[in-house]
């Protein structure tokens, strides 16, 4: 193989894997921000309490996904790294603010006694801002980074289309882990949820073709848009079946098509986006780290990945079936 | 990009990382410690040793929870105000932090819910190695963020090849000039504070007689630890200075307020007390003592310690005082520990296991409560020595600071500065509040260990704190 085409290879992979990063982290991590915002809807302690429980064991690694793929991003592709952190200096800073707002509340809950309800607030509050930050992020990279009053129209819905979808997440996920009547609650907010969501991914999927650098150009290659029509119908499938299973008392149907719905839309985004990674900006090619860099790379998260994969799996096993309330 | 601008990047990058350097610390050591006291209790089954992993590690979750949180705008901060360093050194600073990343954030976050939150719910063994992993995860971010920052001190294994470095040679990079050093130095002082903070913590409630025989456990068990750690640190520390005259003349020179190279055949003097002046590029006044500079930093009788004066003033650091007193408390502090240590060791074995002769050593014990933010100040000025001594290079001899920066406007790196000044004094008020409130409600005496789980009890165990 020549030096190219290692290194085109190598650069393809790294574009592949900081993918499935960004899916592992938007659906983990996605259903525990989506129940942190749904804890602003449920007034009564008792019940956010529930909500908490069912994501304290794995919020937190959850969250790490954005730490591993952003380091893996900065080491892969630096320019791209450099590029969307500069750039986009205000709505990462917001991030991080909520970020910090959302992971200190998370903890500092526990040992709070009477000023639990306002931790809680905060914990909400910094969960919804985390998710529209990154959905401001996600509609400010499809859309090349540049302004304009329909790049803002395109980025609020964006922004809306990560919230709700998160919350769909979080209230499916809330239908696996508790039971009576805020199993009940969960699946009403998933109903609504899948259609907040659905509305919002037609208008970006409709936006992406005319606003986006990406555009026509590369729906018009050859075979893409038979790809993505693939796609689409697995997002449609995967919305008749949660919507049938919430309706038929299934406990982890829901959220298996969530994570379908994610992922289905995930791989549209990123066929759509390829080979750029800013669309319009810094292609996966022009971006990427040498040859020595990406395979030391490969060889170091490689190995660990399906070791990560399976401790985080492990976690999650341990603490598998309905939350029960403390009692202390 | 304007000056001022420049500035605020670097004062919010020195604000985050002395704000965030605090609580690692503290995990690091502390978690290594409820490893050992946890595997006490494994071993020995005494119930009492059991205690004292709950107890501690509320902490610890404390502490953690604070340490994520800040630790965040470090990763993301070299993208969104250090563009240019981003892209210049990406191909191995980026890779580095990478593995920080997927290897060790990930494996302590991997672990952690099972350590504060599975004791119910996995045999003793399963738990054990939980905490080993979040101890082990917390030394792997250590040494790897150390692997990259060592690697700005002394670059190595890399080449510039269109305007950014390229890796050469990955071992040379890794294993750079000031790694070893600056991995111990750092892990031995993160050991140290917790240690500290644990003995300190402990001769409180002994000096209080506020459960005495539970505390006199943790006591022990950092000062037997600290006796070994503190000196080997001092030790470390040395072998750190020597390297630094070796590898970053400039920082060396300006730590020690020393301006004129020494001639062949004669030894540099050291100063106890200086001021260094960089506009009259001299020491206002010193206090020097003949010849002991050269045998500090380089382990030699006449061995040359190169003076400020022969190192052009565009590449000399700033903030001389600072750095020439900074190093001092530090040192100072790391002596002191070390007497501390020796001092109670010796005064332990006087008492031969008697409770209340310890207890009766109040000036000691409370020698370790006065001692508590002495750590802290010690690896702040450390770090202050580090990284401002480093200056005016942000990769030593490669690339300068100024040249470093992304362009972001003043006003939006103003309003993240004030945003991390808001939230962070927030948190380390809120910290302090909730770690009174641990300590006052002190251990509880009457926990008892969990049955161990079988499978059918295992998966509808409630989560318990």
């Amino acid at each position: 193989m020549n030096p190219a085409s290692t290194e085109s290879l190598l650069s393809h992979a790294w574009f592949g894997l900081i993918g499935l990063m960004l899916v592992l982290y938007v659906i983990t991590d996605g259903f525990d921000l989506g129940v942190s915002i749904l804890t602003l809807f449920r007034p009564k302690e008792s019940e956010r309490n529930l909500m908490i429980q069912s994501i304290g064991h794995v919020w937190d690694a959850n969250e790490t996904w954005l730490v591993a793929l952003g380091g893996a991003l900065f080491g892969a592709f630096p320019s791209a790294y450099a590029m969307i952190l500069s750039d986009l200096y205000v709505p990462i800073m917001v991030l991080i603010a909520s970020m910090i707002m959302r992971g200190a509340a998370i903890e500092f809950r526990h040992a709070a006694t009477d000023s639990k309800p306002v931790w809680d607030r905060i914990f909400g509050v910094g969960s919804l801002l985390t998710a529209i930050c990154q959905g401001v992020i996600l509609g400010k990279i499809l859309t090349g980074l540049v302004p304009g009053f329909l790049h803002l129209g395109f980025v609020v819905v964006t922004a809306i289309g990560v919230v709700s979808g998160y919350a769909l997440l979080g209230a499916t996920w809330l239908v696996k882990k508790t039971t009576g009547s805020l199993e009940q609650t969960a699946r009403r907010y998933s109903i609504t949820a899948v259609f907040t969501t659905v509305t919002a991914a037609i208008i970006v999927s409709a936006g992406t073709l005319v606003i986006s650098p990406v555009g026509v150009s590369r729906w018009d290659q050859h075979g893409v848009l038979s790809i993505l029509i693939g796609f689409a119908v697995l997002a449609a499938l995967a919305v008749c079946y949660i919507l049938y299973s919430v309706h038929m008392g299934s406990e982890h149907g829901p959220f298996a098509g969530s994570a379908i719905l994610f992922i289905a839309s995930f791989a549209g985004l990123a066929i759509s986006l390829f080979p750029y990674i800013v669309p319009g900006q810094l292609t996966v090619a022009s971006a990427a780290s040498d040859s020595s860099t990406l395979t030391f790379m490969l060889f170091g998260i490689g190995i660990v990945f399906p070791i990560m994969i399976g401790y985080n799996l492990y976690q999650y096993h341990l603490f598998r079936g309905k939350v029960v309330p403390v009692h202390h | 990009m304007p000056v001022e601008a420049l500035h605020l990047a670097r004062g919010q990058f020195a604000m985050t990382a002395i704000f965030h350097i605090l609580w690692p610390i503290l995990t690091i050591s502390l978690s290594a410690f409820l490893l050992v006291v946890e595997t006490l209790w494994v071993r020995t089954n005494e119930v009492v040793w059991y205690r004292h992993a709950r107890f501690w590690s509320k902490l610890l979750v404390l502490n953690f929870a604070v340490g994520v949180v800040s630790g965040i705008p470090m990763e993301f901060q070299f993208g969104t105000n250090w563009g240019a360093f981003s892209n210049y050194t990406g191909e191995f600073f980026g890779n580095i932090l990478g593995f920080e990343g997927a290897m060790a954030f990930m494996l302590e976050a991997g672990f952690v819910g099972i350590m504060m939150l599975g004791w119910e719910r996995v045999p003793k063994g399963v738990h054990l190695f939980a905490t080993s992993m979040v101890a082990l995860g917390s030394t792997l971010s250590a040494f790897w963020i150390m692997v990259a920052n060592s690697w700005m001190q002394t670059p190595a294994g890399v080449e510039v090849v269109n305007g950014k470095l390229v890796v050469t040679d990955y071992a040379k990079a890794i294993f750079s000039p000031d790694m070893a050093w600056g991995v111990s130095h750092m892990w031995f002082a993160a050991l140290e504070t917790g240690l500290v903070v644990i003995a300190g913590i402990s001769a409180y409630n002994l000096l209080r007689r506020r459960n005495p025989e539970f505390f006199v456990r943790s006591f022990k068990v950092a000062l037997v630890l600290l006796a070994f750690i503190a000196p080997v640190q001092i030790w470390l520390g040395d072998s750190s200075g020597v390297d630094v005259f070796a590898t970053q003349p400039a920082k060396g020179a300006a730590i020690e307020g020393h301006w004129q190279t020494n001639a062949p055949g004669t030894g540099a003097s050291w100063s106890l007390l200086a001021w260094p002046d960089k506009a009259r590029q001299t020491n206002d006044w010193s206090l020097e003592i003949p010849g002991l500079l050269s045998v500090l930093g380089t382990h030699s009788l006449h061995g040359q310690v190169k003076g400020l004066a022969d190192i052009p003033v565009v590449d000399q650091p700033p903030m001389l005082p600072l750095l020439y007193y900074a190093f001092r408390v530090m040192a100072g502090i790391g002596f002191l520990f070390m007497v501390l240590a020796f001092w109670t060791v010796f005064a332990m074995r006087k008492a031969r296991g008697r409770l209340d002769a310890l207890l009766s050593q109040r000036k000691l014990l409370l020698a370790w409560v006065l001692a508590i933010p002495l750590p802290y100040i010690a690896v702040e000025c450390g770090w202050i020595v580090r990284e401002v001594g480093r200056q005016p290079w942000v990769v030593y001899g490669l690339l300068r600071t100024d040249q470093a920066a992304s362009n972001i406007s003043a006003t939006a790196i103003t309003g993240s500065m004030i945003m991390f000044a808001t939230f962070y004094t927030i948190l380390i008020t809120s910290f302090f509040v909730f770690a009174r409130r641990w300590l006052r409600k002190g251990p509880d005496l009457t926990l008892l260990p969990p049955a161990e789980p079988t499978a059918r009890n295992a998966s509808h165990a409630s989560i318990e704190y």
